[in-house]
């Protein structure tokens, strides 16, 4: 079933501790997802949306007969969307809600990053509504945002809250 | 031992285990039945393999369940099927009988697990016989022809003696044992009955001749001979057969004859006097006639209902490749056809054509393997129609219906609950109190009737009651006075109209909220159940003669009919069992009322919304002439839809949307279309109530 990523995270100072990611390129951000929770990484595919669901949803598609969810992570980290371009990827991961597609401008990389660069989010940045962010990666070269597969896709609790505001 | 007949029981199962039990319980008693009296005469190698398998079953059934009685007597029943099936022990008439004894007590056992009192019914002498015919056999093998451990019939006993008495020969008593390790054991039985028979005559053979040709896999035999032989020349004889063991030779006089014959085997192993040839035992036994092909046990495997699920999901993904085949083989045969590929293109029709037929039937099977009758469903009722009516002080007879009607396990498991809450409704509502019916002059016990059959694709269940029928006035009154309708429509409302008022929300017809029939979440919810399994629910009633409420459910949830429409480039599947009339907009009478567009249809005025904007798509439109209107209706409830495209009738297969995108308002689902691009799938009951809602509203 779904790999929590928050069960991965080790206590930072653990010298010994790594996570072991697949770091993506979202507009010129870099964001991470625990390897575990990746099924597969696919080309941009024909997408079916739904119609009334929220801006991120970017709609369904059929990945060999099985019908999965694609979230457009860009709008929902708010970082500025991209006409789909041949860098254009579809990461699949399994979360607790069950599979979700989540469209990246580019998938960079896999790594291991040592727990001690990572720093929780709080001490960097303040934004308060980052309910995805569960870390940030200093890199030689660049940051990288951990990112928390459970916050950034909401369960159908939230979801239906959202219905039901528009239904009123 | 003191009795413990009617003690009330506790096994470790609940109702739906129960019903397993039983079936299996059932199914291998009926096997035993039928197979255990064969077994005495043709013990095929088969045969005894699959009543130990029976009685294997049976014990590993019952001590899950934790009837020890039970599992402690089938677990002899089986040590002795096992020495049969080993070749052992020979099935002898005195084995049979107390296989069969335990099988009698097996059923007496099985059913107090329905009844939950103990039957008073003791198992242990049963065991002892059981396991005492396995303690006669031993000294067949181990201390080989201490005696003769098999009688001698009459006719055989006078054969012996009239041989012995011409003095001609010498009668031997021969037992000999087959190597552990021997393959072919029965053949080598034969080989020895055929060496004996080179050197005389054979008076008896346990197990008999025909028992040895017909392959019984023995590993020990024994016999009474007369040869005109020294017993060396007897064993030598023997001994030229491969995979003798060990063999003993005893002389026989006349006296060990009738000795043999007189013996009755010890107390231990013969419990009662029998009859002494198989033949009698048989007819007397009546139920299966020697010789007569044994009876087909229906032979089943248990299946993982998820195992079934994903090979119902693996073919609807063929029934999609199957679609799309077609539609590249129509494609291609233009181009191959201007080609000259003639054969080329006839082959590849032929095998898409045939693939499809073959992917049809496996859809079928697959389909079949996932029914159930309905009965499963049906055995809960007369308990709860007995209490029910006990609660409201009534007399109610239920009868049931059709119980063999199959259905799809998946549609089995929804439907419990909605035929329960309107069966409680017709008892509780619907029928009235003994001494009401007698002033009606109708018989104090009234009835309920709860009947299922199969019409096309749909299963149709109907729960009748000879009560009242619903009180249409009282639901006039309470739909006005919950603000639900007017006061002038619901005073224009035709009976029938009103009758339908009994699916609002919040309405209940009891004078006081019993705890019988809830508070009215009656069947507003019930309907809401039904066609979410895209089924509908219709009600009819006569006053003071009764109502009747039909549930009319697709076979399988799996897969659905569907109309499949094409609005503002996007596909749905609107579910044609809601789907009333599908027509072009130019033959339709569209009007302007009230600013609302309402399209005339026999008589009746629809609302008519787009269906893409009706489901919230906001995204920019293109407007087309020439597009389409598709009439669909919940209950008694009609919207029309614009849409673009028609595209036919399909079967869909329904995958869900995903959690994350869960539920939504107005569609149920995806499917994936022929060319691998999916479709939406419409909740037609929530979009076409929403609809009217505002429209009646507005």
């Amino acid at each position: 079933m779904a790999a929590r990523t928050d069960s991965v995270i080790e206590p930072a100072g653990n010298p010994a501790a790594e996570e072991h990611v697949v770091i993506f390129r979202l507009a010129d951000e870099y964001y991470a997802v625990d390897i575990q929770a990746v099924q597969e990484i696919v080309r941009m595919q024909t997408i079916t949306s739904i119609p009334g669901s929220e801006s991120w949803v970017e709609g369904i598609t059929n990945l060999r007969g099985r019908v999965v969810p694609v979230i457009d992570l860009r709008r929902r980290c708010g970082v500025t969307a991209n006409e789909p371009a041949s860098e254009t990827r579809i990461v699949v991961v399994s979360s607790s809600n069950g599979m979700v597609g989540l469209i990246v401008d580019a998938v960079s990389e896999v790594m291991r990053i040592p727990a001690d660069q990572v720093e929780l989010p709080s001490t960097i940045v303040a934004a308060a509504e980052n309910t995805y962010l569960r870390g940030i990666a200093k890199l030689e070269d660049r940051l990288v945002s951990l990112m928390d597969l459970d916050g950034v896709l909401p369960s159908e609790g939230v979801n239906e809250e959202v219905a039901a505001a528009a239904a009123a | 031992m003191a009795t413990t007949k009617g003690q009330p029981l506790q096994f470790d199962l609940d109702d739906d285990d129960l019903k397993l039990f039983c079936e299996e319980a059932d199914e291998q008693i009926e096997l035993l039945d039928s197979s255990l009296v064969q077994l005495e005469g043709e013990p095929d190698p088969e045969l005894v393999q699959q009543i130990f398998r029976a009685a294997h079953t049976l014990k590993g059934s019952s001590a899950t369940i934790g009837h020890k009685k039970m599992a402690s007597l089938t677990h002899a029943m089986e040590t002795v099927l096992d020495a049969v099936r080993q070749g052992r022990r020979t099935a002898t008439a005195e084995v049979v009988d107390a296989l069969l004894a335990g099988l009698d007590a097996l059923r007496v056992l099985a059913n107090e697990v329905v009844t939950r009192r103990d039957s008073g019914t003791e198992t242990s002498t049963l065991e002892a016989d059981l396991l005492a015919t396995l303690d006669a056999d031993r000294p067949e093998q181990t201390t080989a022809a201490a005696r003769p451990t098999r009688r001698l019939t009459e006719v055989q006993l006078k054969e012996a003696l009239l041989a012995l008495d011409e003095g001609s020969v010498v009668v031997y008593a021969v037992e000999l044992v087959i190597e552990a390790g021997c393959q072919l054991p029965s053949i080598r039985c034969y080989q020895a009955l055929q060496e004996l028979d080179a050197l005389g005559s054979v008076f008896a053979s346990w197990p008999d001749r025909d028992a040895v040709e017909a392959g019984a896999g023995e590993f020990a035999l024994s016999a009474v001979i007369g040869v005109n032989a020294s017993d060396e020349q007897v064993h030598a004889a023997l001994m030229s057969v491969t995979d003798v063991a060990t063999l003993t030779i005893r002389q026989m006089a006349a006296a060990d004859l009738e000795a043999s014959a007189a013996e009755t085997a010890s107390p231990v192993t013969a419990p009662a006097p029998r009859p002494q040839l198989t033949i009698v035992d048989d007819s007397a036994r009546g139920d299966t006639p020697r010789g007569a092909a044994p009876k087909k046990a229906a032979q089943s495997v248990r299946i993982d209902v998820e195992r079934l699920d994903g090979l119902m999901n693996l073919v609807g993904e063929l029934v999609i490749d199957r679609t799309r085949l077609q539609q590249i083989r129509d494609q291609l045969s233009g181009v191959l056809r201007d080609a000259n590929m003639t054969e080329l293109t006839e082959n590849f029709e032929e095998t898409t054509s045939h693939l499809a037929r073959v992917t049809d039937e496996l859809q079928e099977e697959i389909m079949r393997s996932r029914m159930l009758p309905v009965r499963s469903v049906l055995t809960r009722l007369p308990r709860l129609v007995r209490d029910v009516a006990a609660k409201c002080g009534k007399k109610v007879e239920l009868f049931t219906a059709g119980e063999e009607t199959e259905l799809d396990r998946s549609v089995i498991e929804e439907i419990s609950d909605p035929l329960v809450h309107i069966l409680r409704n017709a008892v509780d509502h619907g029928i009235e109190t003994p001494e009401e019916r007698r002033a009606a002059g109708k018989p104090e016990t009234g009835t309920v009737t709860v009947t299922a059959w199969n019409q096309e694709t749909y299963i149709y269940l109907s729960v009748k009651d000879d009560g009242k029928g619903i009180d249409t006035k009282t639901l006039r009154n309470k739909a006005v006075e919950k603000g639900l309708v007017s006061r002038e429509v619901a005073e224009a409302a035709t009976e029938d109209q009103a009758v339908q008022y009994i699916f609002f929300a919040g309405l209940s017809t009891a004078r006081q909220i019993s705890d019988v029939s809830g508070r009215g979440v009656g069947m507003d919810i019930v309907r809401t159940n039904i066609e979410r399994l895209n089924g509908q629910i219709t009600v009819h009633s006569t006053p003071g003669k009764g109502s009747e409420v039909i549930i009319q459910l697709p076979l399988t949830l799996a897969t659905t009919k569907a109309l499949m429409v094409q609005s503002n480039e996007t596909v749905y599947a609107i579910p044609l069992v809601s789907v009333t009339e599908a027509l072009a907009d130019h033959d339709a009478e569209i009007h302007s009322v009230n600013g609302r567009r309402t399209l005339r249809l026999r008589s009746r005025l629809l609302p008519v919304v787009e269906l893409a904007q009706a489901l919230g798509d906001r995204s920019p439109r293109r407007i087309d002439s020439g597009r389409f209107v598709v009439a669909a209706r919940h209950g008694d409830r009609q919207v029309a839809f614009m849409v673009d495209r028609l595209l036919g009738e399909q079967d869909v297969v329904v995958k869900s949307l995903g959690d994350i995108i869960g539920n939504r308002k107005g569609l149920t689902g995806a499917t994936i279309l022929g060319d691998g691009s999916l479709g939406l799938i419409v909740d037609t009951a929530s979009l076409v109530s929403e609809h009217a809602q505002l429209a009646a509203s507005a």
